[in-house]
Parts: structure tokens; sequence; C-alpha cells
């Protein structure tokens, strides 16, 4: 048990640099209220926690996997459908109905995986992408999930524990919170023995499998831990923004965000969901609203296109590539 | 235990589409053997070993390991049998150092990752590789890159280790520092050896039995020696005349 | 029966449009085996380059036809040498999202420098008029565009197979390295299939503009139009691509009009079913 613990925290097979960064971004995170009292500031920051955290879930598939999964929207839908509808029709408090959602993303993704991981690459991808945009259409489809309408949350006074409503401080320390749960657990996983196999599986399929490796069930795992993982953050997307449609949680643009700001900060490191975040959401929250306000929009997407592009075709590994390249040399 | 059947392969077949790549192959490995496989480019060596490891389904015939009947079985289930096999062009983990590479064979046969460590560190030291753990196994020469490739097969605790090309690309230095190493791998972990090479002077030195593949059939066995002066071998390998001729 | 009749000639019909879409994406995908996740942004530039030669202008829009399928060639090209040449080296991951910014980086140009907005094309030879078959009244600018579809597939189908540059684009296809053995100048029928394929889209979708939205973001939705049509015929075969893109017309046209809200769920089924059951499409490799 204790050496469970050690695995979750420990960093120690990190260089020292990056435990003092790490260590100044948890600090940061921690003083960050007094630090920034604008509301539109915190909301970027909460913005960029959000991001983060489905990436560190989508960087478990798509980076430490290597399968480029473009579909992810569909399990930050059912997390959110699952707490929002809970939450309006039985009064269930928040944290009975995340393990809810989660499961419907969990098992869902088991009954498409076995199908979809016969197909590789390019034809996973656009694979994962239809069977998300099939949902979305079911979702705008059915009454019971509100159509297009969507779901309203009741509005109660903050702070409550039970539906995890907060003002803007609260919910910063809500999804810090989250966001630091899932890094340590993905800082678990990757020394465990699914996160070697998974990497053996994406480097090299045939010798993963020649050393006792399951492929097809390796990758069936990991695609299912990743959904429950983008099902929490749905869920707190529900009772962060206490209104949700299938626009606002499922829509082709969230899954293909989220994967970008993987590959753009480096996926496949622990560290790239948060530097692809904090490469984005400022861009988006500050050049890209200032310009909409002026009539322009899209800045923001073009510059992040071309990032993606100049990365995909001199630096695949990402940001955090560069980083370690500049650093070697250094 | 020397002569207990070990690994045992009857009348297989392998076709693909129309092509048959081997015919009717009968062969077995005892226990604690080296026993080489070599035959001219084209015999259909590499398939009857990824019809053994599982790579590839054998369309007839039967594959038995350990009295147990394995054909057909996928090659996940042939590894955690114990029979582990290394590849001609190498298929090191680029992203994973050299002490995580052997670790994804440890994990073959424990869940916990400092088990999984403190093996890699062990099988290194046995290669030769311990200064080079954490290195990126691609900025390694070749030759260290096969010794991963041995370390990695041998963190699956195999009874068997089939080994395929592997002194391909090594020059005679390297060569006998591998013929070494595998000596002392096999003595220390009581393995048995199963390769198949083309470079000469390596199987045949290492070698206690060889068997001779041409055209998808087994055409002679024996030891070195005899097979070397046998005569549809050197047909095999040279053509005719020279047959003829000698 | 009319409504029967009516349905599948309206289905047939949008399976040529959607069939027209594809054959850049199959051309490209045949002789590169890379998927362009752009290819729906050539097809969108194609609708503005009409939409702005029609109202700016002030000419009928089958004017812009030549001048959308040069663009799409330049974007093909300029893509293929700028981009593709680099992430191709790379691992599959960056192939597949080199692409994918390159989707992002036209779609919001062009949302930069028009705006958002909805923009349709309201004269035109083709525009708003209907051709008459009986008791069936269709779309003239449809028709035409459906016409298009089957010269241009003739066309590209006879290059292919019937003349020297054909062979040698197939010969890139199938082994690139012993095609350059054979003094093929690879590199040059690489970007040549881009700019072919960009130029095929951009006609396609100054076609389009006839009769559909023109908005920076139609680029996404025609996309997995295609990859279902090219998945259902094939990756790589050019008539494969067509008969598939007349099959999920009809798929989307029947499917539409008896559940309207799910008509793009039965392409997108489509295109998992048929991955799923039968990699290879219909006529593939």
């Amino acid at each position: 048990m204790g050496q469970v613990l050690r695995d979750i925290f420990s960093f120690g097979d990190r260089p020292f640099i990056e435990r003092i960064v790490l260590f100044v971004f948890i600090a940061v995170g921690l003083i960050f209220p007094w630090l920034v009292e604008s509301a539109y500031g915190r909301a970027v920051m909460i913005k960029f926690l959000l991001i983060a955290l489905f990436g560190l879930g989508w960087n478990l598939i798509g980076g430490y996997g290597g399968q480029v999964d473009l579909g992810q929207a569909k399990n930050v839908g059912f997390g959110a459908y699952a707490t929002a509808l809970m939450m309006l029709h039985w009064h269930t408090p928040f944290w009975l109905t995340v393990p809810v959602g989660m499961f419907f993303a969990t098992a869902e993704s088991f009954a498409v995986a076995y199908p979809m991981f016969r197909l590789r690459g390019h034809y996973f991808a656009i694979a994962t992408l239809c069977v998300a945009l099939v949902w979305k259409e079911l979702f705008v489809f059915w009454d019971w999930t509100g159509g297009a309408r969507g779901v309203e949350i009741s509005i109660r006074p903050a702070p409550n524990f039970t539906y995890m409503q907060f003002g803007e401080v609260g919910y910063h320390y809500f999804i810090f919170g989250l966001f630091m749960a899932q890094f340590l657990f993905m800082n678990w996983f990757r020394k465990s023995k699914l996160g070697y196999q998974l990497q053996a599986v994406r480097d090299n399929e045939d010798a993963a499998t020649s050393l006792g490796t399951n492929v097809t069930g390796t990758k069936v795992k990991a695609y299912c831990i990743t959904a429950a993982l983008g099902a929490v953050g749905g869920s707190f997307m529900t009772v962060y923004y206490l209104y949700i449609d299938p626009d606002l949680v499922m829509p082709l643009d969230l899954s293909i965000l989220i994967a970008m700001t993987v590959m753009v900060g480096g996926a496949g490191s622990i560290w790239g969901p948060m530097i692809g975040a904090a490469a984005l959401i400022p861009l988006d929250m500050y050049l890209g609203a200032w310009l909409a306000g002026t009539g322009h929009y899209g800045i923001d997407f073009i510059i992040y296109g071309f990032i993606i592009m100049i990365i995909a075709a001199y630096e695949p590994k990402g940001i955090w590539g560069i980083i370690q390249k500049m650093s070697r040399r250094a | 235990m020397k002569g207990t059947m070990l690994l045992e392969v009857q009348s297989l077949v392998k076709e693909f589409g129309g092509l048959v790549a081997n015919a009717d192959i009968s062969l077995r490995v005892d226990q604690g053997e080296i026993v080489g496989l070599i035959g001219p480019n084209g015999a259909g060596k590499t398939t009857l070993f990824n019809c053994i490891v599982g790579y590839y389904k054998p369309t007839g015939g039967r594959v038995s390991f350990e009295g147990e009947n394995i054909t057909g079985w996928p090659a996940h289930r042939v590894a955690r049998m114990g029979i582990a096999r290394t590849f001609q062009d190498m298929k090191i983990m680029p992203l994973l150092t050299v002490e995580e590479n052997v670790m994804v064979g440890a994990f073959c046969r424990t869940g916990d990752r400092h088990t999984a460590v403190r093996e890699a560190q062990e099988i290194l030291e046995l290669v030769n590789l311990k200064q080079e753990a954490h290195a990126s196994p691609t900025e390694l020469p070749i030759a260290s890159q096969k010794r991963i490739e041995l370390a990695r097969a041998l963190a699956t605790k195999p009874k068997l280790v089939m080994l395929d090309e592997l002194a391909a690309g090594l020059n005679p230095l390297e060569t006998k520092e591998i013929i070494q190493t595998l000596h002392r791998m096999k003595q220390e972990r009581n393995l048995t050896l199963f390769l198949t090479e083309h470079v000469m002077e390596f199987i045949m030195t290492i070698s206690e039995r060889l068997i001779v593949m041409a055209a998808g059939r087994k055409i002679a066995e024996g030891t070195p020696e005899r097979v070397a002066k046998n005569e549809s071998v050197i047909e095999a390998y040279l053509g005719e005349r020279y047959a003829e001729g000698r | 029966m009319e409504i029967a009749t009516q349905l599948v000639t309206y289905g047939i019909l949008m399976g040529c449009i959607f069939a027209f879409v594809s054959l850049g994406l199959s051309l490209i995908f045949g002789v590169m085996n890379i998927v362009n996740f752009a290819h729906g942004e050539f097809m969108m530039v194609g609708m503005y380059v009409t939409f702005l030669i029609s109202s700016y202008l002030r000419l009928d829009p089958l004017v812009s036809l030549p001048f959308a399928g040069a663009l799409g060639f330049l974007l093909g090209m300029i893509s293929y040498r700028f981009l593709i040449t680099h992430i191709l080296r790379g691992p599959m991951v960056a192939q597949l999202f080199g692409t994918f910014g390159l989707m992002l980086f036209l779609r919001y140009l062009v949302m930069f420098i028009f705006g958002p907005d909805v923009r349709t094309i309201s004269h035109g030879l083709l525009v708003g008029k209907t051709i008459s078959f009986g008791w069936i009244s269709l779309d003239a600018s449809k028709v035409i565009t459906a016409g298009a579809c089957v010269l241009f597939f003739g066309f590209i189908y006879w290059m292919i197979n019937r003349t020297k540059l054909g062979r040698a684009l197939r010969a890139t296809s199938l082994d690139t390295e012993a095609a350059r053995y054979m003094g093929i100048d690879t590199e040059r029928m690489n970007a040549l299939a881009w700019g072919i394929g960009g130029a095929t889209v951009g006609v396609a979708g100054g076609l389009l503009a006839h009769f559909y939205y023109v908005t920076p973001t139609v680029g996404m939705l025609f996309i997995l139009i295609a990859f279902a049509t090219v998945a259902l015929g094939g990756f790589g075969s050019i008539t494969g691509a067509f008969l598939a893109g007349i099959i999920i017309g009809l798929i989307q046209g029947l499917g539409g009009h008896y559940l309207s809200e799910l008509k793009f769920t039965f392409i997108y089924a489509a295109y998992f079913l048929t991955v799923v059951l039968r990699p290879r499409g219909l006529f593939g490799w």
C-alpha cells in the first residue's frame, strides 16, 4: 500500500528542474485566487484547468497509447448528461452522479472498442469521430435528454457541497482538485504495468506481443479508462455552466480541441496536456476574445492551426519535444 | 535435463494464397539444446519461426510445447507459455529507455513495477548493458541494440528462446561477444536456444545440431560437420554444379 | 410510387454530388495513402471563390468554376510541397494532425476574412431554376453538378487507366521506391495528385455554392460524407468512390425522409459499419 502511494506521488524519475516547475505550478494553483482577482482572469484559469484535465485523460489513449481518438467529447457528454439528468429529475448529489457517468462512458467504450481497434491509424481516428457524432445526433434527437434545448440545473446558493455549486473561487479549487487528482493518477499510471505495456504497444505492436502483451486487450483497457476520465470533466461542466446541451458538451470541435491540445503540448508526456492548454487557452481567451469584440472571429484558431502544422511537420513530439531537445543541447 | 522434448513441430504447413512457404516440416528441440536452422534465402525459416510463436496461424500441422498443443495460439499466449523470440529487424521501442524496454518483458511475469525494475537491472547486468540502462536505445550501436532484444526476451522468463538472425549486421568481434553472452544467458537461466542465421561462422560455432531447410522443406539434419558435407545442402546453397563437383 | 421515384432520383442526385466531393480525396489517398483532413476546406475555398466572383464581380457563378478549380489545384500543390512532404517523415500521428492543422488554419482564415455569416448566391444561370422530368422536379444546379460529376469521374478514370501519366500515378501508389527506380518523378506525381484532388473538389465546391450555404464551416460536414463515401467504395478506387457516393446519397435521401433529424447518423453509421465489417470497402485494396 505504501508502495502504491509512493508511486502516485513520486516524481523521482524526473529531472530536478521538472519537479521545481511542478512545485511552482501547484503553489500558483493554490494561491491563484489571491493573485488574480478579476472575474475574467479566474474564468481563464478555470478553462485552462478544464482543458488540461480533458487533455490528461486523452493523453492516456492518445499519447501513451498512440491511438488518435477524435471522439472524446462523447465521454464528456456522457458524464455531463448523467450529472445533469440525475440532478434535475432525482436531485442526486453530485458525487453520486459521477460514477454513473463514468460507468456509461466505460460501458459504451467497451462495447465499441473491439470492433474499432481492428482499425489502424486514419481509419481508427475517423471511426472514433463517427461514433461521437452519432451519439451527439442521438442526444439532439432524443426528448428525454432535452434534445437541442439541453438541460438546465437549478442554481443553488453557493457554496453548496451536495451539488458542488460555488462562486468563482470555489470552482477554481474544485477544478484544481480534479486536475491534481487525475494528474497524480497519470503519474501512477505511466509507471504501472498497463502503462508500460500500453507504451510498448504504441511503439511496436509486434514486439509487445512477443513479450506477452495482449495488444487489443491493452488498447481496450486504455480506451475505457480514458472514457471514464473524460466523463468526470463532463460532470464538472454541468455544475459549472449550470446548463448543458449537445453543442456545449459533445461537439466535434471539443474532441478535436482536446486531441490537438495534447499533441501540441507533447503527447505521451505527463506535461503535454498542461503545456498544450497553456498554449491555447490564453490565445483563445485573450487574443481571440479581444479580436472577436471588434468583429473579427477566428484569429486564435488561425494561429493554433498554424502551430499544429509546424509541430506536425517539424517536431511531432510537441512543445515538450522542443523543450527536451533544447535542454539536451544546453 | 537434456533429452526431454521441449518443442515439437509435426508436419507443419503454411500457405499464403497459392504460395507454400512451409511444407510438411517436422522437427524437435530438446531441453538444454542449442539448435540451428539454416537454409538459403526464401527457404521459409522465418515463416516457420512465425508459425511456431503464433505470429502466423499454420495452415496445417501441429506445434506442441512441453507436451501442450499450442498450434495457432496467439503470440502473446505463446510468449506467456515460455517461448521468447527476437526479431530480425530488432523491434526496439524507441520512446522507452533501455531499462524500460526490458521492463516490458518483465511485466509479462509480474504486475509490480518494482519487481520489474529489479528484474530488468539483473538482466542488464547479465548482458553487460548496466551502464546504458537509462539511455535511449536509438542512440546505441546495433550490437548493443541486439543485446537489448536479448535482455527483453530474457525478462519474460522463457524456457525456449528463438533467435531470428541475431548476428546480422555484426562484425566478427561483436559476433564473438554475442556468442559469449548467449552462452552465459543459457547457463544462468537454464535456457534452450533455437536460432536461425545466415552468418555461417556464428551458427556453425554455436549450434550443437543443425536443421537445414530449402524451398519450404526440411532437407537435412545433423551435427554441423555432417551437414556441411551433405550433398543436398550444398546443392541447395550453391546449385547442382557445385554438388556434382564434389 | 411517386414519392419513391422522387426520393430515389433525389438520392442518386445527391449521391453524385457526394461522389464528386469525394473524388479528390479518393485520388489523394489512392496515390499516397494519406488522408487529407483539409479536403473539405479546399471545397469551402472553392465555394467562396464562386461566391465572391458572383457577388462582387457580378458575373455568373458558372464563370468562376475554372478559377475555383485553379485555386483548388494551387492549394493542393502548395499543401503538398510545404506541409505534406514534411509530415510524411514523421510518425503516423503527426500525419494525422498535420492536415488537421491545415483544416483549422484554412477554415478560420476564411472566417476571419469573411466573417462567420452564411452567404448564398442569388443570381446565376442555374441558381434557383428547376428542370422537370415528367412528374419529377429537380434543381437545375444539382442536375448540372451531378452531370459534371459524371464527366469528371469519367475523365479521371480515363486519365488513370489510359494515359501514361495515369500509369505513372498508379506506379507511384503501388510502390514508390520501385517507381522511382523506373525514372518516375514520384514527388511530382504526389504533388500532381494533390493538385488534381484539390482542383476537382474546388470545382465541386463552386457548383455546390449554387444551391448550398456558403459558410466557413461547411467543410466539416462534407468531409465526413467524403470519408464515408471513400471508405465504402474502398480507399484508392475511383469507381468505388462513385458507386459508394450514389449509395450514400440514397441512404441519406431515404433515411432523411423518414427520420430527418438523424440523416447524418445514417451516414456515420454506414462508415462505421463498412470500416468494421469490410475494411477494404467495395472495391478497394
